[in-house]
């Protein structure tokens, strides 16, 4: 789309060498960078601006440029924000001044637009092509290492991170505030490595180690505990939208192995496994070749996608998004309309995921393998014949009951009102049966007219049975010749129009109020059993039916025999082998087609699988192995990719501040934010690739620096001049808060009252579950129905991948919090194991455990007057403490 | 020492009052009411679902010729065109059985299936060109809630609520109800990437008692005088936190949803509950004393009064002030007749009842004029018989996205007109047709917020409920 800039054909002759250049450098850059993204094959606005008569021309709002009067041309109006309305680039920052002038000069001199060079025919299969300004574009830039600048402050900088946030704090005028306390760091620290408070002893530990190096000793033992990677990998499942079921199951049954990711995850982050390989483990761990005496089993890393929503394909999109931090998922139906990822690239990725099939890659021998299918095949086959029996037993029976349709009315009729027991007893009538015939026939409406006259005296119930049985023969011939006829059809090839036939209407009335049945069905959820039909139905959710009871001798000894069958049948089947949810190549790769405008019926060119155009040094090699996974893999993990270290330094930082460098996590395109700091983000990046991509270094390195030890200050002096120089705080010249997020939260409720059970790994549990006293990582993830609890927090929605947590503060989470049983609960139980003598000392116990300090005077005026109110008050009390805001927010 | 003197006493010397209006001023709270785009004819939204797909030509789009070439295929000279011989050439009509009558002032037609919203039909407008983009049933649903046809995008009242908060904050602002849990569940008033203030609280009308109704609503071991006193306590001990560390949004917005949860206990279970309704009340709507037992388990088998039981407390809620109520009809996908459209006649009778009377009330009230109730599923049924899957060539109808009707009533729509028409047999939207985009940009105008400029700017660009398409229908705006 970019490429067409220079294709326009114009009238315009006799190119002064001085404009033309003038053009090149210093107007068409402008164009091509701030407008051309929506203002040329896309015509916003209706404005074309890849050719002078599109300016002329205009759009909506009339012609954008009036050459010779730069004042009255729209176009200056909206980029030098003169107009009222327009103002351009929209929602991007102005432009500079000199480029402005730049635009003026050039519309005042008479707008010259050069003569293209050469004018190839525009056309949809042109190549495309990726304009330099493209790819000065700053996240495509290799990464470099930069020197820290100097700085003025240089006794407060601790580390290079340091020098490069300080040098830009100096150059706006700000400075940092002072740091926070270390009882304050040490509650940070522990919430953030670890996603638990620190003990008071903990607390104290700290507080009360001099030792120069208290604080490295602190994040060293942090990061080895087991804790870590419980948080930071939930961080990672975020993106890799990681649910333990399908939003499609029709019953909450989640899957039994997809835990094994999630414990992959987990562990890989404790162990520190390099983020490259990390990362390629989750897109071609099967093809790995790694010493695995330490090594976990790669293939665990490929729940990434043998997990996906199972809704919507979207792995192109979550491997740009997540590795790259690009939007790939927008070249679908068109070229990216701001970044250069035109659609061939999209469906060149889509071949790689389309050459691939999800697998279940069983952690057992072949041989358990076999014999578990075995097993379950026989325990299933059996199940289904006794179905088969039931329902065929309860057709024969509905005949039976049909052929006695005269005496079961003629019972009804004689008997108004009477007992229908003592009836059927002394008739030897089924009393089931004719409770039904008794119900049916005092409805006295029904939509087919053989039952019309059943009250008057002249009702032949004789000719009623016959058409009875006649309408029962009938549907049996129906559904005969339908099963022919769609046979033949079938044999004249997929689109041989099948024409079926079908009963009567007023028949088919009879016949369903008599003998419907949904045995086969599972679409006809609401009407019920025809009065005749005994047996199982589908649709009732596996019922068996009430057939039994007419069976007899032989009928009941063989039922009994099928049943006992199966009973060992299915106590022969062993409990699943397990499996980890990956993907595979397919036996055969394919090779994909552009899908013009997204649509699979409109197919352009061929696409051979590869990497993305953007990020190779002219046109990108061919994929040769397989499906061409490993070798994407190794396009992305690479140390010479210049997204993925800058994402995940990134990805790391935000989740140390609150926010990024780049503010947009999952999209480093032109689109998404512009990095605040742009050299710490390089240096950030080249660090994560020198340490060999350990995450734990990264971390160590943040946190050892000056600026993470800052203050919040929150009120702080009123008149602090950093307020007025950057009210949000990009320059990081204090801490910010946090709330904690739905695992922080309730991990803590569990771990002050001394309930937290830290048993890693394994099986999901519900979190509706009182018994569950796990770690929220550990509870069950739903696609289908996320808990209440995590969804009123802000946990993501995980059909999803998700970048960041919002953090809302609703009336609905203090409901939690004044209601909940899950919160009385440990109220009740924390209150129980405060520890002392007196009042006062259970007050200080509680103020221990919960915030990890004493009560100062004023809170224990306040607590002793409130749990002396009343009895039984410490519970409420402990409920008071746990929903203040001291519990719930990190500075 | 009472809360206000004990709240003067520490801190900062302002009360709660000064600082509930601080904070609204600070925009904390996500829910606060805001302007919209323009001045709103509808403030409120009841969005009432029939899920499923409940079949036009049965209902609100009489087809005589459907009767006519009852059990025929449709003659040739009927195909104008070449899309319509391909979609219905090879169908078998199914005429309804049920009959037609002209209803209200208006004259429009409605079906026996609905005598009572009948009555009402002069304040309805009648769209009979609905369209949308698939036939199948997740896919629908998650489209008309969402404008998308897959997962992870906002809902349409998690848009409204993020664009115009609500009027009441007692209450949650967007309330998303269901006896049970309609196909597809709780992606359906998920707030997507929007923040998860904005998520559809969801509320199971098919549950008889408030408390049950809304999670942690009620507390079964504090009585209100100790949870007062403790939630004193609470506050007090927030506005020391507040000193120590200094004033932040966040601090001071949750000391303000805290006390906001506390009237909400009192609030909400006054609004659930529809035994403070007079019984001649409930009665009207069909709601009975006690739920009916159940003895069935087919899985989307609706129980009487338990749709009706929604549309009372939707009235309920609207009367105070919430922004957005959407009923789904019930478990699953109820009204998919596919093997019987005299099922309908069943569903029809729970329905039918409930919204005439949610109209009359809404209408008698004055709130009609600003409240807008949408009703219709995710897609419409076939005009011809069933006869995909398994042979069931009988009397059912199978999806039908191509055409099939909505009902809108009040919120600025005008009543008593029909909008669009399908073709002769409703196979397909032929006339005005209006796509679900449509119906979402219109729901949007009359709420005041045009679609174009109700955005939030995610992964890399400014994404919307239509996404780059809708066109409001004005022709059915007063």
């Amino acid at each position: 789309m970019f490429g067409l800039t220079g294709l326009a054909a114009t009238a315009w002759a006799a190119d002064p060498p001085d404009s033309r250049d003038f053009f090149e450098k210093r107007v068409r850059p402008v164009f091509a960078r701030n407008c051309l993204a929506c203002h040329s094959a896309t015509r916003m606005g209706g404005l074309d601006m890849a050719s002078r008569e599109g300016l002329l021309k205009g759009g909506t709002s009339g012609p954008s440029i009036i050459p010779g009067n730069a004042n009255q041309s729209l176009l200056i109006q909206a980029v030098s924000h003169q107009h009222e309305k327009i103002r351009m680039p929209l929602q991007q920052a102005r432009l500079a001044d000199d480029q402005i002038s730049d635009l003026v000069e050039w519309v005042k001199a008479g707008a010259f637009w050069p003569e293209p060079v050469a004018a190839p025919a525009a056309s949809a299969t042109a190549k495309y092509t990726i304009t330099p300004e493209q790819r000065a574009f700053w996240s495509l830039q290799p990464v470099r290492k930069p020197a820290p600048p100097a700085v003025k402050n240089a006794a407060w900088a601790k580390t290079d991170i340091d020098r490069f946030l300080l040098a830009k704090m100096e150059g706006k005028g700000a400075g940092p505030v002072e740091a926070a306390d270390r009882r304050t760091l040490a509650r940070r620290v522990y919430y953030d490595l670890i996603g638990l408070p620190p003990t008071a002893r903990q607390i104290d530990e700290f507080v009360n180690d001099t030792a120069p190096d208290a604080w490295a000793k602190l994040v060293d033992r942090l990061l080895a505990s087991p804790r870590y990677g419980e948080r930071w990998g939930r961080y990672w499942l975020d993106l890799a939208r990681y649910s333990d079921d399908r939003l499609e199951s029709e019953v909450d049954a989640p899957y039994a192995n997809a835990f094994r990711y999630r414990d992959w995850v987990i562990r890989s982050f404790n162990q520190d496994l390099p983020f490259d390989l990390f990362v390629k483990a989750q897109i071609a761990g099967d093809l790995l070749e790694v010493d695995t005496a330490k090594q976990q089993n790669l293939a665990a890393g490929l729940g990434f996608y043998g997990l996906r929503p199972d809704t919507q394909d979207d792995r192109v999109d979550a491997t740009g998004r997540v590795f790259l931090g690009l939007t790939t998922g927008c070249a679908q139906c068109h070229n990216h309309k701001f970044d250069p990822i035109p659609t061939t690239d999209y469906y060149a990725l889509q071949g790689v995921f389309e050459s691939t099939e999800n697998a279940e890659i069983p952690l057992a021998p072949e041989a358990i393998v076999k014999e578990y299918q075995a097993r379950e095949k026989a325990a299933n086959d059996k199940k289904l014949q006794i179905r088969d029996f039931l329902h065929a037993q309860a057709q024969q029976l509905a005949e039976m009951l049909a052929q006695q349709t005269v005496r079961y009315i003629a019972a009804v009729r004689a008997n108004p009102g009477a007992d229908l027991k003592t009836v059927a007893s002394r008739e030897q009538l089924d009393v089931e049966t004719l409770d039904r015939w008794a119900k049916y026939l005092a409805r006295g409406e029904w939509e087919h007219p053989f039952l019309r006259d059943w009250k008057s005296p002249n009702f032949d119930a004789a000719r009623f049975q016959s058409d009875v049985l006649a309408v029962w023969k009938e549907r049996k011939t129906v559904d005969d010749e339908n099963t022919f006829r769609r046979t033949e059809a079938k044999k004249k090839g997929p689109k041989a129009v099948f024409e079926p036939t079908s009963l009567k209407t007023e028949s088919f009335y009879l016949w369903r109020d008599l003998f419907f049945n949904d045995f086969y069905g599972n679409q006809f959820k609401q009407e019920d059993d025809g009065l005749l039909y005994y047996g199982p139905n589908r649709g009732y959710l596996e019922s068996d039916g009430a057939i039994e009871r007419f069976l007899l001798g032989g009928w009941k000894d063989h039922l009994e025999r099928l049943r006992a069958e199966a009973k060992e049948l299915r106590a022969l089947v062993p409990p699943q082998y397990a499996f980890l949810h990956g993907i595979k190549d397919s036996a055969k790769p394919k090779t994909e087609r552009v899908q013009i405008g997204g649509k699979p019926e409109n197919l352009g060119e061929e696409v051979p699988r590869r990497f993305l155009t953007a990020l190779c040094e002219g046109d990108p090699a061919l994929f040769q192995q397989g499906s061409g996974r490993l070798e994407l893999a190794e396009a992305i993990a690479n140390a010479k990719n210049p997204l993925t270290a800058r994402v995940m330094a990134n990805r790391i930082w935000h989740h140390h501040f609150g926010k990024g460098i780049v503010r947009t996590p999952s999209d480093f395109g032109f689109m998404g934010d512009r990095p605040s700091h742009p050299e710490l983000l390089d240096y950030l990046a080249a660090r994560l690739i020198e340490s060999g991509w350990s995450m734990k270094a990264m971390h160590r390195e943040i946190l050892n620096s000056a600026v993470y030890q800052l203050s919040t200050v929150g009120a702080g002096p009123a008149a602090d001049p950093n307020r007025e120089i950057d009210p949000e705080n990009r320059l990081l010249w204090r801490a910010n808060m946090h709330r904690l997020d739905a695992e922080a939260m309730r991990d803590s409720l569990l771990a002050v009252t001394g309930e937290l059970d830290t048993t890693a790994e394994g099986a999901p549990i519900a979190f509706a579950d009182p018994k569950n006293v796990r770690r929220t990582v550990y509870g069950l993830v739903s696609r289908r129905k996320l808990d209440g609890t995590l969804a009123l927090f802000d946990f993501p929605n995980a059909n999803a991948t998700s970048e960041k947590r919002s953090v809302t503060i609703t009336p609905t989470q203090q409901l939690y919090f004044l209601n909940s049983e899950f919160l009385m609960e440990r109220a009740k139980r924390l209150s129980e194991r405060l520890t002392g003598g007196d009042d006062n000392a259970k007050l200080r116990s509680a103020y221990t455990s919960i915030f990890g300090r004493v009560p100062n005077e004023e809170e224990t005026r306040l607590g002793l007057a409130f749990v002396r109110q009343g009895r039984e008050r410490w519970p409420i009390y402990v409920q008071a403490l746990l929903g203040s805001n001291e519990f719930m927010f990190v500075n | 020492m009472n809360r206000r003197q004990a709240l003067q006493t520490i801190g900062n010397g302002f009360g709660m009052l000064g600082l509930c209006g601080m904070l609204a001023g600070a925009g904390q709270n996500p829910m606060a009411p805001r302007q919209p785009h323009f001045p709103a004819k509808a403030k409120r939204l009841i969005y009432l679902f029939l899920n499923g797909g409940p079949s036009q030509v049965d209902t609100f789009d009489p087809k005589p010729l459907l009767t006519k070439y009852n059990g025929q295929a449709i003659p040739p000279e009927f195909f104008k065109d070449e899309k319509f011989r391909k979609t219905a050439q090879n169908a078998r009509l199914l005429g309804s059985p049920f009959a037609f009558k002209k209803c209200g002032q208006s004259g429009l037609e409605v079906s026996e299936l609905f005598p009572q919203l009948g009555r009402r039909i002069d304040d309805v407008c009648v769209v009979r060109s609905m369209h949308t983009d698939l036939p199948a049933h997740p896919q629908a649903i998650t489209q008309m809630s969402s404008g998308r046809l897959i997962a992870g995008f906002p809902s349409i009242g998690s848009w409204i609520a993020y664009g115009i908060g609500s009027e009441n904050q007692n209450l949650p602002g967007f309330i998303a109800m269901c006896p049970g849990t309609p196909n597809v569940g709780a992606e359906l008033w998920s707030s997507g990437f929007l923040p998860a203030s904005y998520q559809g609280t969801y509320v199971p009308c098919d549950e008889h008692d408030a408390e049950k109704m809304i999670q942690n609503l009620r507390n079964t071991r504090i009585g209100r005088d100790d949870q007062r006193q403790q939630l004193e306590l609470t506050q007090l001990l927030n506005r020391l936190d507040v000193a120590r560390r200094g004033a932040d949004p966040m601090l001071e917005g949750r000391i303000h949803a805290m006390e906001t949860a506390f009237n909400m206990q009192v609030e909400a279970m006054d609004a659930f509950d529809v035994s403070r309704e007079t019984q001649a009340m409930r009665e009207r709507y069909g709601v009975p004393e006690r739920p009916p037992e159940m003895n069935t388990k087919m899985r989307s088998a609706t129980r009487d009064g338990d749709f009706a039981r929604g549309c009372l407390i939707a009235r309920r809620l609207v009367e105070r002030g919430v922004r957005v109520v959407q009923l789904y009809f019930g478990e699953d996908i109820p009204w998919d007749s596919h093997h019987d459209i005299m099922v309908h006649k069943k569903l029809a009778m729970q329905a039918d009842q409930p919204i005439a009377a949610l109209l009359t009330d809404l209408k008698a009230s004055g709130l009609l004029d600003e409240t807008l109730v949408v009703i219709g599923g995710e897609f419409g049924r076939t005009p011809s018989v069933e006869v995909t899957g398994r042979i069931n060539v009988q009397n059912g109808r199978d999806h039908n996205h191509r055409g099939f009707t909505y009902l809108l009533a009040g919120g600025g729509v005008k009543g008593g007109i029909a909008h669009g028409a399908t073709d002769d047999f409703g196979f397909a939207a032929a006339e005005q047709p209006v796509h679900l985009h449509d119906l979402h940009a219109t729901i949007l105008h009359q709420m005041g917020l045009d679609h174009k400029r109700l955005t939030y700017r995610q992964s890399g660009r400014d994404f919307r409920l239509t996404d780059v398409a809708g066109n409001v229908v004005r022709e059915i705006l007063t």
